[in-house]
């Protein structure tokens, strides 16, 4: 089964945060992806640049709506993505556990529909 | 540049549609697949299944649902290989949930 872990956190707290930090948090995700990948269960993977540069496209009723800025606001933003081959809910909790950004925000464990 | 699309959708009204709009809804996708694949600039895509089979852990615990209850929920994704982020506005336009919800554009870091 397939399971997409939804990483959120504090961006600005990411993007402020001293460099030391910052070099040990990367070194941390490195480690967790090498995992991943060694364990067989990555399927793919992204870290998502700041919502300050997103942009949400709505039209209803054929009318364009554009503005800038995410879907919502929220006291934490979607950071990045692991989707993951796991074979139970229980594994994919467990590998979510894992992920760095469980310990400084939230990890969304979604099934995904197959296809 | 790497664009990730992300479909926010009122997930209750979407499982409730009638047969035939659920079906009208189903094409619409089929076609906008279609045409991004014909244009060469899809790299994945997937729909999520809904919230009620959602976890979400923080630190040591496990919490049921999603990270946030928010009015429109993640459907799904497309990730997209564009020129620009002009480019992403228009497949992101063409998207069947911007019609019926929201699509929120994100640049991938490369």
């Amino acid at each position: 089964m397939q399971y997409l872990l939804l990483i959120y956190g504090n961006e600005n707290a990411m993007l402020n945060a001293p460099k030391e930090a910052a070099s040990q948090m990367m070194g941390a995700y490195t480690a967790y992806t090498e995992a991943l990948q060694k364990a067989g269960v990555r399927v793919g993977s992204n870290r998502l640049r700041p919502t300050s540069e997103a942009t949400t496209v709505r039209t209803p009723n054929g009318k364009k709506n554009v503005v800038n800025g995410p879907f919502a606001e929220t006291k934490e933003q979607l950071a990045g993505y692991y989707l993951i081959e796991a074979p139970d809910l229980d594994a994919a909790l467990s590998w979510a556990a894992r992920c760095p950004g469980a310990a400084y925000g939230s990890i969304e464990v979604r099934p995904v529909w197959s296809m | 540049m790497q664009v990730l699309l992300l479909m926010y959708q009122d997930e209750k009204r979407v499982r409730n549609l009638p047969k035939d709009e659920a079906k009208e809804v189903h094409g619409a996708y089929m076609a906008y697949l279609g045409a991004l694949k014909e244009a060469g600039v899809l790299l994945a895509n997937h729909g999520l299944k809904a919230t009620t089979e959602a976890k979400t852990v923080r630190k040591a615990s496990v919490l049921n649902g999603p990270f946030a209850e928010t009015k429109e929920q993640l459907a799904g994704y497309f990730l997209l290989e564009v020129p620009d982020m002009e480019a992403a506005l228009s497949w992101a336009k063409r998207n069947p949930s911007a019609a019926q919800g929201s699509v929120e554009v994100r640049p991938v870091w490369t």
